[in-house]
């Protein structure tokens, strides 16, 4: 066997092949070393051996870890999952002795809640099942097991329950889940844009998150998960925007306080995307809009700033975005000075040399800070753009070019579907139970 | 290939776009009042006074600083135009709340100026229109010291969330045009004059027909018709028992009044009922009887009313809107010219009803 | 899923404004105009009744197919494109005005066919997606703009400066005879249940219509206060004098504390809200009915992909709604939308008969 496997490997220093003898026979068994638990290889394997207390051929065949392999194209494979082949008696038998390294416990970090669970998803596919098992102990939970990328053979797993997912959507997942044709795949992010297949698309339709909690709560609403090796992330779909505005402590905490809070994300919502548009179009087109005493005084903070208005928030959102995603890159010790050092002398000194108005400083800032109000993150990044197209088209048609383009984007959200699923629609249900708008299908 | 298809096709609709009225903030004149006099000359018979706001980064009392511009000419509208000439900023009218009217220019034919505040978009319905006595540019002269923002004195004056003045009678530019063209309802505005050089007193109220001022109220009448017509609550009453002062403030009002026969005679027979407090009263007031006060107040009350009406009557105009009551409750063709005959000879009733509610902190 | 059909019917009582309607019933205020509001909101009712009812029998089909059902397809074409022009009036006329009041009110300096263009390029997009989408939208703008609009309607009647006085003056005028395009404008309110010709579509099977005494109660309403409070508020007078008699109502009220002041920007804000939306849906529908001209035409109601057709017939509007405007001004814009209000009650009398009447055969012969 080891002859054929040398052949089968490139030239690595790392691919162990031994022949151990003992009184009664030989085996040779071939692992690669790094990819394999040196503990359980000497446990199972070689102690027993070479004590032999137990002849080790009847162990092999009655203990069902060491599977027998048929295949030789397989050997491979195996080994490069972190299995010990094993030949005696010419026979094969695999041993799985995979060593995952992986973060011990995993924290929730990107979505932390101050209650409910703590613990996120790991990046060892069987913690991860374990937690959402324990969480979802239910027997209607099915688990599918899905291989992509032709070169990384990343496992991916598709669990979902039976009763309530909506066959449609279970198909379609499934059709491109086996139709991706990728060479590697690492990241739930990837695999999200190879399921939703857009190149271009301006919304995420897919949830991704750590936590367990928002993973078993959508399985009981008939969402379907996606699990990846190797990734503390998962994949939630189909998801509606009004999934991407819940945060998990909406739940748990008093009634009127979230109700409140779900108020005040869709007002930043608003405030973060149309609030540099409506400047520009208050400014140079419309003063009359808003009081008096506040036309006046933009107007007098505005005197000493020489540039048009829009210059003047191009120059303010050029300096917070390049701020933001310096401090996400930097460590976080780093990233704490980089904001402090930015946000408060920069705005204060470009306030003072005449470059900016005091008014357009407080527009930056609540642009900034009401963008993060939004709980999941990818749909904070897509709400980020959102603005940039307003303040184009509010240079050209101030205020009722702000409301077009508003009415556009809703347009947009309306149009979009996740997984055959409407994306953006009120007082919708996922599954209704009786009879809802367009479910006639028309011959 | 495509790309650059694509960003010349932008380029063209921006520069298609170009020039869309973009006008930045710092590059516009607000005009925070307009006041319109009738000028001596006979061919330019409109002189425009415009104060124009300069805004300051700081914002603190008396640091408000305005700019007056003043022209003669043809037509308010030409004058305007005119204006811009004389300024290096775009003049924006969005801000202007107050109009002025030269009490020259209130006396002889005030339809012209209507027109042209009708029909300019930018001049806001809710704007407040005055009489300025003697003209209005003189007033827009005036600086007064608390002054935060250009013009503000004026805004606070006429507003709801600056003071309310009793005195004041608050007329907006849409209910001058309703005013103006309805049959049955006729217009008035409050006058200004300046005492000195720092402040306005706005305590008059001149009552005007479809063309002109009629009539110009006293302080005292002016507060009076607020409180008739109004229902303004924020008001006292003076009055006299057994030889006594006694100032009341009045806590709630309401009137009505009703147009019919009596003993076969047209009468208006207006009934005013009203809560008031002691302002100021003699002590030893609380332990008197209350009803003989009432009743004698009641009786000054419905005659110093009845002179006001009287005296409206006289002038031949109709701000309280009598007029239209008739129209509303006789329906007919010629219901209008029946009230016109009706109207001079019509005889007044007012009926008082003033309840005492205490005799404030003291007895 | 009423509130589907309900949507429809409030958009077209709010945008009347936009229609001119106000402006056509204050023209006769002295000559029918009352009495025309009393016999078009009994002809709204009996026309949204039998609708609901004739269309309830044909669960998830739109006009086009019940038509074809019945009747030989060259005729049933003929209709639908002559109804497509229709609808196509209606939304054009609206977003013509819009731009125009655009440019008197934010914009003076700028050029009319460049907004219209910006207008007609965002309700062309919005108008290709398929008629799910469509009808989303058309939720999301109603309950975002709506609110707002009771609140002015409602500060409109509460404020102290209308007179009471003035609207019973012209109440009392009820007695003169109704005029044709006095009852054509006041019925306009009610029109909304025609938009089920297309909307049916979405309509699941065991549907059926609740709450039908909301529509006329909801129509009168709005048709009311449409008509007096501009009277209450510029009296009986000079009302006549404006063209846009709504905004310069809204232009009198003043929100003391609000964020915004002026009223008036608000109405033009959330007037400009419904036009789009409005303007999406008809050309929608209109769109859709050119398309079951053409013979191989399947109903679709969630096309994954918008279909080449939607983006050709929608240009086609759009650049004749760009023509509309370059050839016509103000003037004629009222004239003709007084005469297309005539047209479009007969029309719908029309339509909803013979619906009526196929609904009563389907059911005999069932």
């Amino acid at each position: 066997m080891n002859e054929r496997i040398r052949l089968l490997f490139a030239e690595a220093v790392d691919i162990k092949l031994e022949v151990l003898h003992n009184s009664e026979m030989t085996i040779e068994i071939a692992y690669i070393a790094p990819l394999c638990e040196e503990n359980k290889i000497n446990d199972f394997i070689i102690v027993p051996f070479t004590k032999d207390f137990y002849p080790f051929e009847s162990q092999l065949k009655t203990n069902p870890d060491y599977r027998k392999v048929d295949d030789v194209a397989k050997w491979q494979d195996l080994m490069l999952r972190g299995n010990v082949l094993i030949e005696a008696d010419g026979i094969i038998y695999s041993f799985e002795a995979s060593r995952i390294i992986s973060i011990e416990n995993p924290q929730t970090q990107v979505e932390s809640a101050i209650q409910g669970p703590q613990l996120a998803l790991s990046e060892d596919l069987n913690i991860s099942l374990n937690l959402i098992r324990s969480m979802y102990p239910s027997a209607d939970l099915s688990v599918e097991e899905h291989t992509i990328g032709s070169l990384s053979k990343t496992p991916v797993l598709a669990l979902y329950d039976q009763r309530r997912v909506d066959p449609t959507v279970l198909d379609s997942v499934r059709t491109k889940l086996m139709t991706i044709n990728v060479e590697m795949l690492h990241a739930a992010g990837e695999l999200e844009k190879l399921l939703v297949g857009k190149r271009k698309h301006l919304f995420p339709t897919i949830l991704i998150t750590e936590r367990p909690d928002r993973i078993t709560k959508a399985l009981s609403k008939g969402k379907i998960i996606i699990l990846l090796k190797g990734n503390m992330f998962a994949i939630i779909l189909p998801a509606t925007f009004f999934d991407f505005m819940h945060a998990m402590e909406d739940d748990y905490d008093a009634y009127w306080m979230t109700r409140f809070l779900i108020f005040l994300r869709y007002t930043s919502i608003v405030l973060t995307i149309t609030l540099p548009a409506l400047y520009i179009s208050v400014v140079s087109y419309n003063p009359e809009l808003f009081r008096v005493q506040l036309a006046f005084s933009i107007a007098g903070s505005r005197s000493a700033v020489p540039y048009p208005s829009f210059i003047e928030v191009f120059i303010m959102l050029f300096m917070i975005e390049t701020l933001i995603e310096a401090s996400i890159r930097l460590p976080r010790y780093i990233g704490s000075t980089a904001t402090t050092v930015g946000g408060l002398i920069l705005g204060q000194a470009a306030q003072q040399a005449g470059l900016v108005s005091s008014i357009m400083i407080i527009v930056t800032s609540v642009v900034a800070i009401s963008n993060f109000v939004i709980p999941v993150n990818s749909l904070s990044f897509a709400i980020r753009f959102l603005k940039y197209p307003l303040i184009g088209i509010s240079i050209f048609f101030g205020i009722s070019g702000v409301a077009v383009g508003l009415f556009v984007y809703i347009a947009y959200l309306c149009n979009l579907r996740s997984f055959g699923k409407p994306y953006m629609r009120i007082f919708g249900k996922l599954r209704p139970l009786e009879g809802d708008v367009g479910q006639v299908k028309i011959k | 290939m495509r790309l650059y298809i694509r960003i010349f096709l932008a380029l063209f609709a921006v520069c298609l776009l170009g020039g869309c009225g973009f006008k930045d903030i710092d590059k516009r004149f607000f005009v925070v009042a307009l006041g319109i006099d009738q000028s001596d000359n006979e061919k330019k018979p409109y002189r425009l006074t415009l104060q124009l706001a300069v805004p300051s980064p700081k914002i603190e009392p008396g640091a408000s600083k305005t700019q007056i511009e003043s022209i003669d000419s043809q037509s308010i509208a030409e004058g305007v135009r005119m204006l811009k000439a004389y300024v290096d900023k775009e003049l924006d009218f969005g801000h202007c709340k107050v109009f002025l009217i030269g009490e020259k220019l209130a006396r002889t034919d005030y339809q012209n100026l209507l027109q042209w505040m009708s029909r300019r978009r930018d001049i806001q319905s809710v704007a407040d229109i005055a009489i300025g006595k003697p003209d209005a540019e003189s007033l827009l002269q005036v600086q007064p010291l608390s002054e935060r923002y250009p013009g503000n004195t004026l805004f606070l004056s006429f507003g709801a969330d600056g003071t309310e003045s009793s005195y004041t009678y608050v007329e907006s530019v849409s209910d001058f045009s309703r005013r103006a063209s309805e049959k049955g309802l006729d217009p008035l505005m409050p006058v200004i004059y300046k005492d000195n050089k720092e402040s306005f007193i706005i305590n008059r109220t001149a009552l005007l027909n479809k063309k002109r001022v009629k009539l110009v109220l006293s302080s005292t009448e002016s507060q009076l018709f607020n409180q008739l017509a109004n229902d303004f609550t924020k008001s006292s009453m003076h009055g006299m028992f057994e030889g006594m002062d006694l100032v009341v403030a009045i806590t709630a009002i309401h009137s009505n009044f009703r147009i019919g026969k009596q003993n076969g005679e047209d009468t208006i027979t207006m009934n005013i009922k009203m809560r008031v407090v002691f302002e100021e009263a003699p002590k030893g007031l609380y332990d008197e009887q209350w009803r003989p006060i009432e009743i004698s107040l009641n009786q000054e009350y419905a005659k110093s009313c009845i002179a006001l009406l009287k005296k409206i009557q006289k002038a031949n105009v109709d701000p309280i809107g009598f007029g239209l009551r008739y129209r509303a409750n006789h329906p007919g063709k010629d219901v209008w010219k029946e009230w016109k005959s009706i109207y001079p000879n019509i005889a007044f009733k007012v009926n008082a009803d003033i309840r005492i509610e205490g005799t404030g902190l003291i007895k | 899923m009423n509130r589907y059909v309900f949507y429809n019917f409030m958009l077209v009582s709010f945008i009347n404004l936009m229609l001119y309607v106000p402006h056509i019933l204050i023209q006769y205020r002295y000559t029918g105009a009352v009495s025309s509001i009393v016999i078009g909101i009994l002809i709204g009712t009996i026309l949204v009744y039998l609708y609901t009812s004739a269309m309830a029998r044909f669960p998830g089909k739109g006009l086009p197919e019940i038509l074809k059902l019945y009747s030989p397809k060259w005729l049933v074409s003929i209709m639908m494109f002559f109804l497509a022009i229709m609808w196509w009036f209606a939304t054009t006329v609206v977003v013509v005005a819009y731009a125009v009041l655009i440019n008197r009110f934010f914009n003076p300096d700028a050029n009319t066919i460049v907004i219209l263009i910006m207008l007609v390029l965002a309700c062309g997009y919005a108008a290709t997606r398929s008629t799910l989408s469509v009808m989303f939208v058309v939720e999301i703008g109603l309950i975002i703009n709506a609110p707002i609009i009771l609140f002015v309607l409602f500060k409109a009647v509460r404020s102290t400066q209308l007179s009471w006085d003035a609207i019973r003056i012209v109440a009392n005028y009820v007695t003169a005879m109704p005029t044709l395009s006095c009852i054509a404008a006041a019925s306009f309110i009610f029109t909304g249940y025609i938009n089920l010709s297309l909307f049916n579509r979405l309509l699941p099977p065991n549907f059926r219509f609740k709450f039908r005494f909301v529509y006329p109660l909801f129509g009168a309403m709005i048709l009311l206060i449409t008509f007096f409070v501009p009277i209450g508020f510029h009296g009986t007078e000079g009302v006549a004098q404006y063209i846009y008699v709504w905004s310069l109502t809204a232009d009198s009220l003043l929100m003391q504390y609000g964020f915004i002041e002026r009223v008036l920007f608000l109405f033009l804000l959330v007037y400009l809200n419904l036009t789009l939306v409005y303007t999406m849906s008809g050309w929608h529908q209109a769109m859709e009915f050119v398309k079951s001209c053409i013979p191989s035409y399947k109903p679709e109601i969630d096309s994954p992909k918008t279909p080449l057709s939607n983006y050709v017939i929608v240009g086609i509007f759009a650049l004749l709604s760009v023509l509309y405007l370059v050839m016509t001004n103000e003037k004629i814009n009222m004239m003709i939308t007084s005469y297309w209000l005539i047209v479009r009650l007969f029309v719908e009398i029309f339509i909803v008969i013979w619906v009526f009447v196929l609904s009563r055969k389907g059911a005999k012969a069932a």
